[in-house]
C-alpha cells in the first residue's frame, strides 16, 4: 500500500480573540498523494491559509492528527518541524519574501544553506533551479532590480531547489497582473510535469482554481467539497 | 557559523547605512574615549609614580629595625647605626644602581627676625642630584656641590616665608637625638620649586656631613635611599636586599616606595573609580544605542524572519544571525575606534598641550597620552561583549517569533 504524502484527520484550529473563540479550521480531513496538484479554494476568511499553515507545519492544530510521509508530525517539537520543512516542503508566499541584500542565486541557495550543504553544491543547484524557472542569466540580480513576476519566480526556485515532496503556495498570484500570473501558472504546470513535485495552492483566484484538477473548497473553516475534475490543465 | 552567514550578517548591517553608521560611531567614540582616558590616566600615574619615587630618593629605603610598623613620621626620628658601612654593602647589591645615606631632621630656620619650621634632609649632593627630583626642582641658584660645605637649598615657599634668596645666610636649628639644641649657619645656594605645595613650604636640604654635625649623628642615617637599576622587579629586589641585610646582621628593614606612598595610592584609587564610572556610562550608552538599532532591525525584518523560519531555518540560526550582526558591529566599531584613537593620540601628543598641575603638585606638564595595548585589548573585548549583550534580547525575540504571525506582520 502506498503511503500518502500527506494525511490530515480532524485538524482543528481555534483562535482566541479576547473572550471570543474563532474557529479557523474545523475538523479538516484530507489526504494528498505524491505528485498531486490541488488547490484549497474558498472566499476570504474561509480558512484556506490557516489550513495551509497547518499542513505546512507552520502552525499547530488544537486537535487532530497530521502525518507527512507516514510520520506523525502532530507531536514534533520546533526543531523536528523545522527539519521537515527544510527537507520535505517548499513554500511560495503571496509576496515573494526574498531577502533584499541577497542576489537571486543567493536567495535560492539560502534554502540549501540552512541545510548546511557545501557552497558549491548550493550555488550549482540554485543556478539549475533558476534556469528551471526561466531565470538563467539573472543569478546576480538583487530583488530590487527584478520585476514582480521575476521575483515570484525566484521564490518558486527557492521552493523547489531542495527537491521537496510538496510545495505549498499561498495565494501565489495575488500580487501579480494577469499576464504575469498566467506565466507563473504555466511554470507551476511545467514544474509539476517535469519534477513530479506535489503542489498545494491556497487561492480564490479562478485562474488557479480552474486549472488545478483537485479542488478542495472551504467555507467558514469547514471543507465542504473535495472534487477531482478532469477539466484542469495538468 | 559558516562564512556565508557572516557575509549575510555584514550585508544586513548596511541595509540601513545611516543607522548602522550612527551606532558604529557611538562604538567608535566609546572605544576612543576608553583608550584615550586609559592613556591619559597612565601618563598621570606614571608622572605621579616618578615624583613619588624620586621624592623619596629612590625605589627602596633601608630603615632602622625599630621603624617596623611605625609611620614615616615616627621612623624619621630613628637612626641607623653604621650607616656608611651598610650603605656600601647595599650599593654593591646586583639590583642596585646607587645607595645614599639620608638624615631627616626638623626644626626652625631663621633669617633675621623671621623663623619658620622646616623639614630637613641631609643628603649626599652628587647622589641626590641623580636620584631625586631635587635637581630638576632648582628654580634659582645651583644645586649643592660640596659634600661638606655649610650650604642649604630651600623650598620656594619656605624661602618666601623667610624672605631669603640665594647667597643669603640662614640659621638652621634643630633638636639633637639626645635632646640638646644645635644650630649652624648655612648659605642659601638654591631655591627649589617642589611639585607638591605642602612640601615646597617646608623643605630644606643640607649636605650629609653638616647635617650629621648639626644632629650630632656622625656615621648615622635616618634612611638609606636605594635606586634600582632600570627594569628590576621592585618586590624581588626588595626581597634580595632584605636577605642581604639579614645575612649581614644589620638591624634594618627595607621598605618599598609604594609602602610609603599613601597619596599615590589614594590618587590611583580615585582615578580607577572615575575610570570605572566612565566605562560604565560609556557601556550603557553603547548598549542602549545598539539595542535600539537591533530592535528596529528585528521589527523591520519580521516578515523576513518569518520566511526564514518557514523555509526551515532553525531558531538558533536566526538568533545567531542577529548576534553575528551585533558582533560585527562591535568589531568594526572597535577597529575604527582603534584607528581613530591612534590618530587622535598622535595629533594630541604632537600638539604639546600644557597640562595643569596634577593633584598636590605646583607644576604641570605636557600632555602625552600613553599607548596602552591592554586598554585596546580591553576596549575590543568590552565593545564586542557590549554589542553582543545589546543584541541578545533582540536576537532572542527574533528567534522566538511565531512564523505565522511573522509572515503576516505589517
Amino acid at each position: 500500500m502506498n503511503v500518502p504524502l500527506l494525511s490530515a484527520a480532524g485538524l482543528t484550529r481555534i483562535y482566541a480573540s479576547g473572550e471570543e473563540r474563532v474557529i479557523g479550521v474545523r475538523e479538516a480531513t484530507l489526504t494528498l498523494a505524491a505528485g498531486e496538484l490541488a488547490v484549497l479554494a474558498g472566499p476570504s476568511g474561509s480558512g484556506k491559509t490557516t489550513l495551509l499553515n497547518l499542513l505546512g507545519l507552520l502552525d499547530r492544530p488544537d486537535a487532530g492528527r497530521l502525518e507527512l510521509l507516514g510520520e506523525d508530525v502532530s507531536k514534533l517539537d520546533d526543531r523536528g518541524r523545522a527539519r521537515l520543512r527544510r527537507e520535505k516542503l517548499g513554500f511560495v508566499f503571496q509576496s515573494h519574501q526574498l531577502v533584499p541584500v541577497l542576489s537571486a542565486e543567493e536567495n535560492v541557495a539560502l534554502a540549501l544553506w540552512i541545510r548546511g550543504l557545501a557552497e558549491d553544491v548550493c550555488r550549482n543547484r540554485a543556478r539549475a533551479a533558476l534556469s528551471a524557472v526561466g531565470l538563467a542569466g539573472m543569478e546576480g540580480r538583487r530583488p530590487d532590480a527584478m520585476s514582480g513576476g521575476q521575483r515570484q519566480r525566484v521564490a518558486v526556485a527557492r521552493a523547489i531547489v531542495g527537491e521537496p515532496a510538496l510545495v505549498l503556495a499561498d495565494e501565489p498570484t495575488a500580487s501579480l497582473d494577469s499576464e504575469t500570473a498566467a506565466r507563473l501558472l504555466d511554470l507551476f504546470d511545467d514544474l509539476h510535469a517535469r519534477k513530479e513535485i506535489a503542489f498545494l495552492f491556497s487561492s480564490h483566484d479562478p485562474r488557479i482554481v480552474e486549472r488545478v484538477p483537485r479542488r478542495i473548497r472551504l467555507v467558514d473553516g469547514l471543507i465542504v467539497s473535495d472534487e477531482l475534475t478532469t477539466g484542469g490543465s495538468s | 557559523m559558516s562564512l556565508r552567514w557572516w557575509r549575510l550578517a555584514a550585508r544586513n548591517l548596511f541595509r540601513h547605512r545611516r543607522r548602522t553608521i550612527l551606532t558604529g560611531s557611538i562604538v567608535v567614540v566609546g572605544f576612543v574615549a576608553a583608550t584615550m582616558t586609559a592613556g591619559f590616566v597612565a601618563q598621570t600615574f606614571r608622572g605621579l609614580k616618578d615624583i613619588t619615587i624620586r621624592g623619596q630618593g629612590g625605589h627602596l629605603r633601608v630603615l632602622s629595625a625599630e621603624a617596623a610598623g611605625r609611620s614615616d613620621e615616627e621612623a624619621a626620628t630613628l637612626l641607623l647605626d653604621r650607616a656608611e658601612e651598610l650603605t656600601r654593602s647595599v650599593a654593591t647589591s646586583p639590583d642596585v644602581l646607587q645607595a645614599m645615606p639620608r638624615l631627616a631632621f626638623f626644626g626652625l630656620v631663621a633669617r633675621g627676625e623671621r623663623s619658620v619650621g622646616y623639614m630637613g634632609t641631609g643628603t649626599v649632593p652628587a647622589l641626590e642630584k641623580s636620584a631625586s627630583i631635587t635637581a630638576e626642582a632648582v628654580a634659582e641658584g645651583t644645586f649643592l656641590s660640596d659634600p661638606e660645605a655649610d650650604e642649604v637649598m630651600l623650598g620656594g615657599g619656605l624661602a618666601r616665608s623667610l624672605g631669603a634668596k640665594t647667597g643669603d645666610l640662614v640659621t638652621v636649628m634643630t633638636t639633637t637625638p639626645d635632646g640638646g639644641l644645635n644650630a649652624i649657619d648655612a648659605t642659601v645656594v638654591a631655591i627649589l620649586r617642589w611639585p607638591i605645595k605642602e612640601l615646597d613650604d617646608r623643605l630644606l636640604f643640607l649636605p650629609y656631613v653638616p647635617a650629621a654635625r648639626l644632629l650630632k649623628a656622625e656615621g648615622k642615617a635616618t634612611s638609606i635611599a636605594v635606586t634600582l637599576k632600570p627594569g628590576v622587579d621592585l618586590e624581588k629586589a626588595a626581597g634580595a636586599l632584605r636577605a642581604r641585610i639579614h645575612r649581614g646582621g644589620a638591624g634594618a628593614i627595607v621598605k618599598t616606595w609604594i609602602e610609603s606612598a599613601p597619596f599615590y595610592l589614594a590618587v590611583r584609587r580615585l582615578y580607577a573609580g572615575i575610570f570605572l564610572f566612565t566605562g560604565l556610562v560609556l557601556a550603557t550608552v553603547v548598549i542602549l544605542a545598539a539595542a535600539n538599532t537591533m530592535t528596529m532591525s528585528v521589527f523591520e525584518r519580521t516578515r523576513e524572519i518569518g520566511t526564514l523560519l518557514a523555509i526551515g531555518m532553525e531558531r538558533r540560526q536566526v538568533r545567531n544571525l542577529f548576534l553575528a550582526e551585533g558582533l560585527l558591529m562591535g568589531l568594526g566599531g572597535s577597529i575604527a575606534g582603534a584607528i581613530g584613537s591612534l590618530l587622535i593620540r598622535a595629533v594630541l601628543n604632537a600638539s604639546r598641550i600644557s597640562l595643569p598641575p596634577p593633584p598636590g603638585a605646583t607644576s604641570g606638564g605636557v600632555l602625552n597620552v600613553e599607548l596602552i595595548p591592554a586598554a585596546f585589548l580591553v576596549g575590543f573585548v568590552l565593545m564586542t561583549v557590549t554589542l553582543l549583550a545589546a543584541s541578545w534580547w533582540p536576537a532572542r525575540r527574533a528567534a522566538r517569533l511565531d512564523p505565522v504571525e511573522a509572515l503576516t506582520h505589517v
